[in-house]
């Protein structure tokens, strides 16, 4: 089964929906570059506008990037930002800048190949899905349809059984695909770290502001070349309606964008189950509109969409019937790893009050027993040693100042004021405040998320900067707080040596606090750094 | 002296009541909670408010929002902020105006009753005083605009963000007045105070020092 896996996770489509964006934005690409290098190299010779060019150039370069980057963030999960100018003080300032910025030709260069060998792979991808599907559904398109036949050299489809033999090879066809749009989206995950990463990594995860945001732009590009095309054909004397054959891809694409943004937002949707079936269901029926309305846009004759549209039940009844089997194993599962988080969550709790008894017997409890005996003491001499008296109370004020700084540290520990008072927000900004090196913080939440994950997402914060300060020896921190999918994220990255292994009492603590809300925390601490620290806490509304 | 006390434990009211008649100062009312104190103040008009953080109804910050409140509405009543614990963040917000007449202490130091009087009756005359734990929370996280400062200097203006005079500060560090009236306008001049009378400048300086974490 482990091999027909990538049929079955959204992952899988997310990639080819991004390899399938290469014509495009490498379309956009190739236009943007041209015209830019025509453009700045005319006007290198003759004008200062050389600069004005240069600095427009870039932005265009910049926001192509931003985009692909941004379907990157989206689709394959590579958190990249790319920078959209150069920066640079004064008119020649600015100029220069763009020349000498990095960035500008790392992106040049990733827009180029994303036109050409992006391309090429989207097109590889197309061919290998559609004939797939052509094979899969080819006996139902042999008995009932009225086609030419085929052949392969000598070797004729010339009876009904012959042509079931395609069945099984289309299956390997699509398997195939599914695996090479992984690897094919692995690689480009690869290619745009490779470029399109700036020297600094800001805030982590795609927030669902950007994404929709991301969506947005999307809907708005797409409707500009919609509507510049019209105008042009409107302009050019009506006639047939070519632009047709540009819109219906457009609208594929954005209908499909908005089809996965929608099923990303629903948390109750479990990644890899439900969810994929949503996004392949979705996807079949954008794909399906696509075909009747490219039907019904030419030859409305023979309805020949209802061949691809059966390949594209049949994988959907494989699917459904797949992820129904799965389901059992499934939950089977799912009560091994909710008994072992229980456990571990008793263990935390248990652990902690223990913790506190004993706090409280050697600390408060021990200097309010001294405040008594002082006090007593004191009324004992009151009257025979006046002067003695006196030591004994101030000894009693000093105790009671010292059971108060301790019961203070105590509640802090357990659940911080600025935490109950202000929120997460608030909090780790406090946190970071009083930290020795600088901390950067990045928050941005909605609203306040349920009290348990509020503070189990505090916790993360503070053990992991404690962390970062004690072994790691960084220099930088930053602590990224953002709701993705219905669940808090907490990131802290710093630039420490790394090598933090969860042997580290605090950090196995950690881990049991964050499971027992089901939530999963990650450590990634190769020898030399960086060491990042991320829980993803879910929070039911 | 006329003071408005806003605590909703009735046994540190109490407390907190007697402490201050037995010391001359006249409790003109004493309330449980940020909206009742508001309208005692704007009735009473009292030299001083001294207000708890935590109260009622939501039992967070309602104390610190009501004394901003004051602050913006009744500016010629003083604040002086009680509370359990001590966060950075609200004694910034607290001096953001970068007006005198605000303090913010632990609940602890009234153990000290002389010094916890000084403090209130210095924080109605137009002065500051912040807890030692607030200012402690902020040493040794300095940007650069305090790298100016000599060691010592620094010292000073940790004293003086507790809102201490020049005669206590010579106290405390053992120095003349005169060598720290020369600390304190040193100070004032690397941090490029604008020149106006010596209480704002003070609260400034605090600010700059808290500002600086």
């Amino acid at each position: 089964m482990t091999i027909l896996r990538p049929l079955f996770t959204s992952a899988t489509y997310k990639s080819l929906l991004f390899l399938l964006a290469a014509p495009l934005i490498g379309g956009a690409a190739l236009g943007v570059l041209i015209a830019g290098w025509a453009a700045a190299s005319s006007f290198l010779i003759v004008t200062p506008l050389v600069v004005a060019v240069l600095v427009g150039f870039r932005g265009a370069v910049g926001l192509l990037a931003w985009c692909d980057a941004g379907l990157g963030r989206a689709l394959l999960g590579v958190d990249v930002r790319p920078r959209i100018g150069s920066g640079g003080n004064g008119y020649w300032g600015r100029g220069k800048a763009v020349v000498a910025d990095r960035s500008f030709w790392k992106q040049q260069a990733y827009l180029a190949l994303r036109a050409t060998v992006g391309f090429g792979m989207a097109m590889v991808e197309l061919a290998l899905v559609a004939a797939a599907l052509g094979s899969i559904t080819y006996p139902i398109w042999y008995r009932w349809g009225k086609g030419n036949k085929l052949r392969f050299g000598s070797w004729h489809v010339d009876h009904f059984p012959r042509s079931l033999v395609l069945v099984p090879a289309g299956i390997v066809g699509l398997v195939v695909a599914a695996w090479l749009a992984r690897l094919l989206g692995r690689a480009w995950a690869g290619i745009i770290r490779g470029l399109l990463a700036d020297g600094t990594r800001e805030s982590v995860g795609a927030s669902r502001h950007a994404r929709r945001l991301a969506l947005g732009i999307h809907a708005g590009v797409a409707a500009g070349i919609g509507a510049l095309l019209l105008v042009i054909w409107a302009l050019t004397g009506h006639g047939y309606v070519w632009p047709e054959w540009v819109l219906l891809p457009l609208a594929l694409q954005l209908a499909s964008h908005a089809w996965i943004e929608l099923v990303e937002d629903r948390p109750r949707l479990r990644p890899g189950g439900s969810r994929a079936m949503s996004v392949h269901l979705g996807l079949s029926v954008a794909l399906f509109a696509f075909l009747a309305l490219v039907w019904a846009v030419t030859t409305r004759g023979y309805f020949w969409p209802v061949w691809p549209a059966l390949g594209l039940a049949i994988a959907l009844v494989v699917h459904a019937a797949i992820a129904w089997v799965s389901r059992g194993n499934r939950l089977a599962r799912r009560v091994d790893v909710l008994e072992a988080t229980r456990a571990g969550a008793v263990d935390v709790q248990d652990s902690e009050l223990r913790r506190i008894e004993r706090d409280l017997h050697d600390g408060a409890q021990a200097r309010l027993v001294a405040l008594g005996m002082n006090i007593g003491l004191a009324e004992q001499q009151l009257d025979k040693d006046p002067k003695k008296a006196h030591e004994h109370l101030a000894e009693a004020r000093k105790a009671a100042s010292a059971a108060l700084q301790e019961l203070r540290d105590l509640a802090r520990g357990i659940h911080p004021p600025i935490l109950a008072d202000r929120g997460l927000d608030a909090a780790i900004r406090a946190l970071a405040a009083h930290a020795a090196v600088p901390v950067s913080v990045d928050a941005e939440l909605a609203e306040r998320p349920p009290v348990a994950v509020e503070t189990a997402a505090y916790f993360v914060a503070a053990e992991g900067l404690a962390n970062a300060l004690k072994h790691a020896q960084a220099s930088r921190i930053n602590i990224a707080v953002h709701e993705r999918a219905g669940a808090v994220v907490v990131r802290v990255l710093d630039d420490g040596r790394g090598g933090v292994s969860e042997a580290d009492g605090g950090l196995h603590g950690l881990r049991q606090r964050v499971e027992a809300l089901d939530g999963t925390l990650r450590i990634a601490s190769p020898g030399g750094g960086p060491t990042v620290l991320e829980a993803v806490l879910p929070c039911e509304r | 002296m006329r003071a408005v006390i806003a605590e909703d434990l009735a046994l540190l009211l109490d407390g907190l009541t007697r402490l201050l008649r037995d010391n001359e100062i006249e409790v003109v009312a004493a309330v449980g909670d940020g909206d009742a104190l508001v309208h005692a103040v704007l009735r009473e008009r009292p030299d001083i408010a001294i207000v708890d953080i935590r109260m009622p109804p939501t039992f967070r910050d309602e104390g610190l929002r009501a004394a901003l409140t004051l602050r913006e509405r009744v500016p010629e009543t003083a604040v002086l902020i009680i509370s359990q614990y001590v966060e950075g963040t609200y004694a910034r917000e607290l001096l953001a105006d970068g007006r005198g007449g605000v303090g913010y202490l632990l609940k602890d130091r009234v153990m000290d009753v002389d010094a916890f009087v000084e403090a209130v009756r210095r924080v109605a005359d137009g002065g500051t005083a912040l807890d030692p734990e607030v200012v402690a929370h902020f040493v040794g996280h300095r940007e650069d605009r305090l790298a100016a400062l000599t060691p010592r200097e620094n010292e000073v203006l940790g004293l003086m963000a507790e809102g201490r005079s020049n005669a206590s500060i010579a106290e405390a560090l053992v120095l003349t007045v005169g060598a720290v009236e020369k600390h304190v306008a040193s100070i004032l001049q690397k941090l490029r105070l604008p020149p106006s009378d010596e209480t704002h400048r003070r609260v400034l300086a605090v600010l700059a020092y808290l500002d600086s974490a």
